[in-house]
């Protein structure tokens, strides 16, 4: 097959380091041209250096952790996200934005590696404009979700870690939520959550979905389940970041302290009930 | 012409097939490349300046190396980098830096913005994802509105602009305290029982200074890598104030000042 | 845990692919599809490594339709299945190899004969009357030994996948979220509802 592939690729240009090793430009030469360690297994080496799991003393710690989760419904898409990031199990941010705003109708999730994420998808976000100005036409979230899954797959064994959630609107104002990861997978869904606190997310999530749901219905049900990841899942917490994507584009609702948010859903709605309020109970 | 390991993936030399013998084949010894050096850094943001400090110790294990090393450099347009981790990585990146914002200066013929320089630091930070710088840096600079701007990064380039952040040996000493005094975390107005916060504000500069000094000579107490001397720079707004400074081209706006005072040595 | 299972009958042949598409302990998905046509007659069924499954089959699809386009006839069910066990052996001595297991199922219409093709990632082939991989293997194989026989008209083999997805749901502790079954004659590729 590589054969074939390069029969009818283009040569690919790969003078572009040879001009200026220093060069930092934007875009796809300069995905060709990173910078390699000296030896026969260059994964193998950076797995050693950043992998937290197989070592935990691995000197380089990568921010890591996380809750993230989209779904599809009749108002258009529901996108929230937790903020914390850990490197092992220091919280190195509570701050972080792991909705990144590809363009007005774009948005991408950010789990696994934070830099990945948002370099790879500061990059489609590039790609996404260099196709409207082509064809005219707005990109369609399938077509960019492509773009991503196919450009991390030509990395796969070298070590990336990203698990996103590419959701928006395309052409025709056509609704698009598509989870790729950087094992390869491409997969279109109407409801996703990604990350460690995934699984307590799908939890409330599942149970309250429906596709008829109201907007402000939609964007409540999503906040709870990030709130619910962040109190069982210790690398998840922060803030609750809220999205919503309509025909038009995505609209921000808040960047907010779960804490509050936890003590006013347990205090005035009576959940949460494993939880005391005084110590000796 | 760039040393090969600084080619592309692609355009490293093809394995040879060549039959293997334990003698042809080169050894290969556990390679490490990385070593630690110590030492902690702190940048703070404010409504008008930037406070970037960083102890002068640089250790290896138990051996210090020099108590004298500086760990905050001007990269130049009035932007200051905060370099932590292993100082030969870290050196090296400024270096880049420097040079990368005297290109733009060339090209371009103005300054950089803080901003840009953010985006710049992490492409360059993400250009060896393969194979990381093992340091983590801090950005200052004042931005367009001549307000205070820290941005801090992974080793790998991911970042974002904060209004405080420690790197280093001493930042789980260091972190907790600021979150308390800068970002009043923790904070309830007296009276209010517990239930309303302290809202974060402008603190003056020199509220700031007495901090990062108390942070320091915190650190010093109980951290080995930590020690020596305290390097303090700030980046204070600086409008020109004749018809030459408004039309010299180098003015950047923006007045850095260092001062070094000592830190407990032993 | 992916479950791929193929049976040939008289003038068919029936593909049924599990519908659960896993991501650790996490169903992401309950219609997932592991199949493509691959033109009007041949169908790929696959699994195997993420990204590599559907990046090997799309590229398959993608030069079998350009066969079509090409000579304005569809690729032999026998040439398709040649031509993908040699990219998977070209695959498997390069320094990136295809992790892919796949079956094909496919109407040779110039000798109305229904072949299946049972491939491993290691670019094994072979063309044999029933075909599974991965624990439907387990499963399944003793069933369609015992119950198999030539020349089975469509309704005995929808049966006979039918008692495959009965044990299957029965004895693996995994749900796999049912089967999507299709079949493959001279009329072409169409799905066969039922196997939830």
């Amino acid at each position: 097959m590589d054969a074939l592939v390069s029969k009818y690729a283009a040569e690919p240009e790969l003078d572009i380091a040879e001009e200026d090793d220093d060069e930092v430009g934007t875009g796809l030469p300069q995905s060709v041209s990173f910078t390699l360690p000296p030896i026969d297994h260059p994964a193998k080496f950076l797995r050693a250096m950043t992998d937290d799991h197989a070592n935990p003393s691995a000197p380089i710690k990568l921010k890591h952790g996380t809750t993230t989760l989209a779904f599809k419904f009749r108002g258009g898409v529901i996108v929230c996200t937790d903020s914390r990031a850990t490197q092992g199990s220091w919280i190195a941010s509570q701050t972080v934005k792991k909705v990144i705003e590809i363009n007005p109708y774009l948005l991408g999730t950010m789990a696994g590696g934070a830099a990945d994420c948002q370099y790879w998808l500061t990059y489609l976000g590039m790609e996404c404009r260099l196709h409207q100005l082509r064809h005219k036409r707005l990109i369609s979230v399938a077509a960019a979700s492509k773009i991503l899954a196919n450009l991390v797959y030509s990395y796969k064994g070298m070590g990336l870690s990203m698990g996103t959630m590419l959701t928006g609107v395309g052409h025709g104002g056509v609704f698009g939520l598509y989870y790729v990861d950087s094992d390869g997978n491409r997969v279109e869904g109407n409801l996703f959550c990604v990350g460690s606190g995934a699984t307590f997310a799908y939890g409330v999530l599942d149970r309250g979905y429906q596709w008829e749901l109201t907007d402000e219905e939609a964007l409540e049900l999503g906040r709870r389940s990030i709130l619910a990841a962040t109190h069982r899942d210790a690398y998840s917490g922060g803030y609750i970041n809220l999205y919503h994507i309509k025909e038009d584009g995505w609209v921000h609702h808040g960047f907010n302290d779960t804490n509050p948010i936890f003590w006013k859903q347990k205090l005035e709605k009576g959940e949460f009930q494993n939880v005391s309020t005084t110590l000796d109970a | 012409m760039a040393s090969s390991y600084m080619l592309p993936y692609a355009q490293q030399a093809p394995p040879s097939y060549a039959h293997p013998t334990e003698a042809s084949q080169p050894r290969q010894h556990h390679w490490s490349p990385y070593t630690e050096n110590g030492g902690v850094i702190l940048g703070i943001a404010g409504k008008d300046y930037v406070i970037l400090a960083g102890d002068t110790r640089s250790s290896e294990g138990y051996n210090i190396n020099t108590r004298t090393a500086r760990k905050v450099f001007s990269v130049g347009s009035g932007l200051i980098l905060g370099v932590v981790g292993m100082s030969a990585d870290g050196e090296e990146l400024a270096r880049k830096v420097t040079r990368k914002i005297d290109d733009y200066k060339r090209n371009h013929d103005k300054h950089i913005t803080v901003s840009a320089a953010a985006v710049m630091l992490s492409r360059i930070l993400y250009q060896k994802r393969f194979f990381p710088y093992y340091c983590q840096p801090l950005l200052g600079g004042l931005d367009e509105n001549g307000v205070g701007a820290i941005y801090t990064y992974d080793y790998v380039g991911s970042f974002e602009r904060e209004q405080s952040r420690a790197f280093g040996s001493a930042a789980a000493l260091i972190t907790p305290f600021l979150d308390n005094q800068i970002n009043l975390k923790n904070q309830f107005v007296p009276g209010s029982n517990g239930e309303q916060p302290k809202q974060a504000g402008d603190l003056p500069r020199a509220t700031v200074e007495k901090i990062v000094k108390d942070a320091f000579t915190s650190a010093v107490e109980r951290q080995i890598e930590v020690g020596d001397g305290l390097q303090l720079v700030t980046i204070t707004r600086a409008p020109p104030r004749t018809e030459e400074e408004a039309d010299d081209d180098d003015w950047t706006g923006a007045a850095i000042s260092v001062e070094l005072s000592p830190l407990k040595k032993d | 845990m992916d479950v791929l299972l193929g049976i040939r009958g008289k003038d068919f042949v029936l593909i049924g692919t599990s519908k659960a598409f896993l991501h650790g302990i996490t169903v992401m998905k309950a219609t997932d599809d592991k199949t493509r046509a691959l033109n009007d007659h041949t169908l790929l069924a696959f699994s195997g490594e993420a990204g590599d499954t559907i990046q090997f089959a799309e590229f398959i699809q993608a030069n079998t339709q350009l066969y079509t386009m090409r000579h304005s006839s569809d690729l032999p069910v026998a040439a398709v299945a040649a031509f993908v066990r040699s990219e998977l052996a070209s695959s498997l001595r390069s320094r990136h190899p295809y992790t892919v297991n796949m079956l094909i199922g496919g109407y040779d219409t110039k000798s109305d004969t229904p072949m299946l093709y049972w491939l491993d990632y290691l670019a094994s082939s072979t063309e044999i009357p029933y075909a599974a991989h991965g624990y439907a293997q387990y499963y399944c194989m003793s069933i369609l030994d015992a119950h198999y026989k030539k020349g089975m008209n469509v309704e005995e083999v929808t049966g006979l996948m039918r008692d495959c997805h009965e044990e299957l749901r029965r004895r693996m502790p995994i749900d796999f979220k049912g089967l999507r079954v299709k079949i493959v004659d001279k009329d072409g590729v169409r799905e066969v509802e039922g196997f939830d």
